[in-house]
């Protein structure tokens, strides 16, 4: 059964999905997402820990708006990161911007293991806890993902949210139609990195303990398959995929040593069977549809060309 | 697939409200979002923590949770500790039939922090009343404070990076730190060679256990007023080493010492001999395994290694733990990381046994029956075949009987043995 900590490791993990998905919504293969979660946690590690004003007990209590504050600042300092770097690797497309966000995930890795102040290979532990069980980091974590979705959903409709659609289909286009393509894709990959950083405080807590083995290149592979697995066509592929290749190990515990085989298979299977992901627009198209077809069916049919 | 429209189409379908593709979508992604949270609102509500330490203590048995790596980079330990404690069930079986039942529950810790605490969290909810685990220093960190938090009494049987006890009450340890182990083989080398002047140093750099263990070498090769004429670092999972052998072989080493991965390390010995060094060779705690043997065959000859654990100690216990060792896995002497494990279920199911019989295990709670275990662990001392241990009151191992071994292949190269040289008795760390 799905305890309460695995359930904030799925949510976590949907906020990564969701970091992904961002700026493949603007046509951008970035694989950062890790680097940016790293900066994230580091961040909230060493506050909480080296930082006494933000009321860090000596029984490892930790006051709640601290936590929420961490997350806003660890949001920023990689949000100005990804402004920093985005204005270089995004003149890249394609598999050459996914290589070199694979290099920013290692620089960071590298120079938080090298830093003289994150402890190394061992990393930061006794990180405070602002929760006495993992009950409580379901809801900032529900409310980061609330708010992600809620700005992903917005997007659809707004400038900025057509103007990224426009470029995934057609860069070019897109950019003959008047959009300042650079800023649509910078900015996207500016909410993406925001979005990581505070996952990445948020996570720093609820694992005790962060290292620089958090972010390396296996979880950017693995935070694409939550992408490839749930679709990358709609915000809510990405939360499926997060969700259910987090819990997933963990549900097939029963099977035993054969477990991850299991796994490895899903993957490999999701997309032969899926090649769209398992959350489509049909998919979703139909969903919205439902119950309306007495009232809307006809004029529908005649709004199709 | 359908492409999103362009903007133009998408401003054209707004005259039919509530029905164009856009709207459907975004009605349909509302539905999905509402199901979801319904969905995740239900989980959370199933699995809220129903703490099961708050229930009486049932009079079956007993069970011990393990969560050990049996998958991911550490798994190499893993399978050693399961066979570890696989051969403790055992023995447990067959020395106390009488006493309290105990029946053990091992579940995959992975090699990464969120696998461990998921696997801790598990157990916990199970009703484990006590646990052993996880591989891998960096998750206990991550895992450990679950149990501390939670009154769990933790055992860890490999985790040697400084402050694991401290973690908290409830978290103790049956493996020596690296501090007390490592200086033990550099002082053997330098007694076989004293005229050493150049020493080399190798480690993973973005290893815990590396990192931590190669600072205590390096505090030992200072003691003697030694310092390294090159310190190269590596990376986990390299395996090619022949550009920092090289530049290393150029300072004419008399001495290499290694402080990586079992792997790695394998591979790093078989290049250093194929590259010409001929000098000593002293490794660290990561080689402790036999596993070894295959990667770096007849060049793994003659390396020496400080162990906490000798298949050549003669008392009862380790040759009980040899002889059950002998019947599932043949005829080799049992590795080190092996007989940690076995000593993690023992000190365990002893201090459960004396519980039972001064009467703690009846009447009580489960969280109280863990605490009271807890005490009872670290109030005794315990005949394993490590040696003689016991704890300190924070949870730190004290065990007093160390070993330098070196290895010594057989004439073929595939199969070797740690063979005894010196046994060492630490004053100060009595049991």
């Amino acid at each position: 059964m799905i305890d309460n900590g695995l359930l904030v490791q799925m949510l976590l993990g949907a906020l990564l999905g969701l970091s992904v998905y961002l700026p493949l919504a603007a046509g951008q293969l970035s694989l950062a997402t890790p680097a940016f979660y790293a900066v994230g946690g580091t961040l909230a590690a060493l506050l909480s820990t080296r930082w006494s004003a933000l009321g860090a007990t000596a029984d490892g209590g930790f006051p709640v708006p601290s936590l929420l504050l961490e997350m806003a600042l660890g949001g920023l300092l990689a949000g100005l990161l990804a402004l920093l770097v985005g204005r270089l690797v995004l003149r890249l497309q394609g598999i050459y911007l996914a290589i070199s966000t694979i290099a920013l995930v290692e620089i960071v890795r590298v120079a938080i293991l090298n830093l003289p102040f994150t402890g190394g290979a061992v990393g930061i532990f006794a990180i405070p806890q602002p929760f006495a069980t993992a009950a409580g980091y379901l809801l900032p974590a529900l409310a980061l993902l609330a708010l992600a979705g809620w700005l992903c959903q917005r997007l659809e409709l707004m400038p900025l949210g057509r103007a990224m659609a426009a470029i995934r289909n057609d860069e070019l286009a897109a950019r003959c139609m008047g959009i300042d393509t650079t800023r649509v894709k910078l900015i996207a990959f500016v909410l993406s990195a925001v979005l990581a950083g505070s996952t990445g405080a948020l996570a720093a807590h609820f694992l005790n303990t962060w290292n620089a083995r958090q972010g390396s290149f296996d979880a950017s592979i693995t935070t694409l398959a939550f992408v490839i697995l749930g679709g990358s066509r709609t915000w809510l592929g990405p939360v499926v995929g997060g969700l259910l290749l987090t819990a997933l190990p963990e549900l097939l515990r029963p099977v035993g040593d054969a477990r991850l085989v299991l796994f490895g298979l899903v993957i490999l299977l999701g997309p032969v069977l899926a090649p769209q992901g398992l959350i489509t627009p049909a998919l979703l198209e139909r969903l919205g549809g439902w119950g309306l077809r007495s009232a809307a069916g006809r004029d529908a049919e005649g709004a199709q060309p | 697939m359908t492409p999103t429209p362009p903007p133009s189409t998408a401003v054209s379908n707004d005259t039919s409200r509530s029905s164009g593709p856009i709207e459907r979508r975004q009605r349909g992604a509302l539905r999905l979002a509402a199901l979801l949270a319904a969905g995740i609102g239900a989980l959370a509500w199933l699995g809220r923590s129903s703490d099961p330490a708050a229930k009486p203590l049932t009079a079956g048995p007993l069970t011990l949770g393990a969560a050990i790596a049996f998958t991911g980079n550490a798994n190499l330990y893993g399978q050693d500790q399961r066979m570890g404690l696989s051969l403790a069930e055992r023995w447990a079986g067959t020395s106390a039939p009488q006493g309290r039942a105990v029946r053990l529950q091992m579940e995959d810790g992975a090699s990464d922090e969120p696998s461990a605490i998921a696997a801790f969290n598990l157990l916990i909810r199970q009703g484990v009343i006590a646990l052993i685990g996880p591989t891998l220093s960096q998750q206990a960190f991550a895992a450990n404070p679950i149990a501390q938090r939670q009154g769990v009494p933790v055992v860890a049987p490999s985790n040697t990076a400084r402050g694991i006890p401290e973690i908290g009450h409830f978290i103790s340890r049956v493996s020596a730190q690296s501090s007390v182990i490592a200086p033990l083989s550099i002082e053997e080398a330098l007694r076989r060679d004293p005229s050493t002047k150049h020493v080399a140093v190798f480690y993973a750099q973005d290893d815990a256990y590396s990192t931590a263990e190669v600072a205590i070498f390096q505090k030992a090769l200072a003691a003697r007023g030694l310092t390294p004429v090159t310190v190269q670092r590596t990376q986990l999972a390299d395996n090619d080493f022949q550009t920092p052998i090289t530049s290393a072989l150029q300072l004419r080493p008399q001495l290499v010492v290694l402080s990586v991965q079992a792997v790695a390390g394998g591979n790093l010995i078989r290049q250093l001999r194929e590259l010409g060094y001929r000098g000593q060779i002293v490794v660290g705690n990561g080689l402790n395994t036999p596993n070894i043997y295959p990667i770096c065959q007849r060049w793994c000859d003659g390396i020496l290694i400080a162990q906490a654990y000798s298949p050549e100690l003669n008392t009862p216990i380790n040759r009980r733990f040899q002889q059950l060792f002998r019947q599932t896995h043949g005829d080799r002497p049992p590795p080190q990381i092996t007989a940690q494990a076995f000593a993690a279920y023992q000190v365990l199911f002893e201090a459960i046994q004396r519980l039972q019989r001064k009467g703690g295990l009846t009447g009580v709670t489960l969280g109280q029956a863990r605490a009271d275990l807890m005490q009872e662990l670290l109030s005794g001392t315990y005949d394993t075949p490590l040696g003689p241990i016991g704890f300190s009151p924070e949870g730190e191992v004290l065990q007093d009987r160390f070993y330098v071994a070196e290895v010594r292949m057989a004439p073929g190269g595939r199969d070797g043995r740690f063979a005894l040289v010196r046994e060492r008795h630490l004053q100060g760390s009595k049991p």
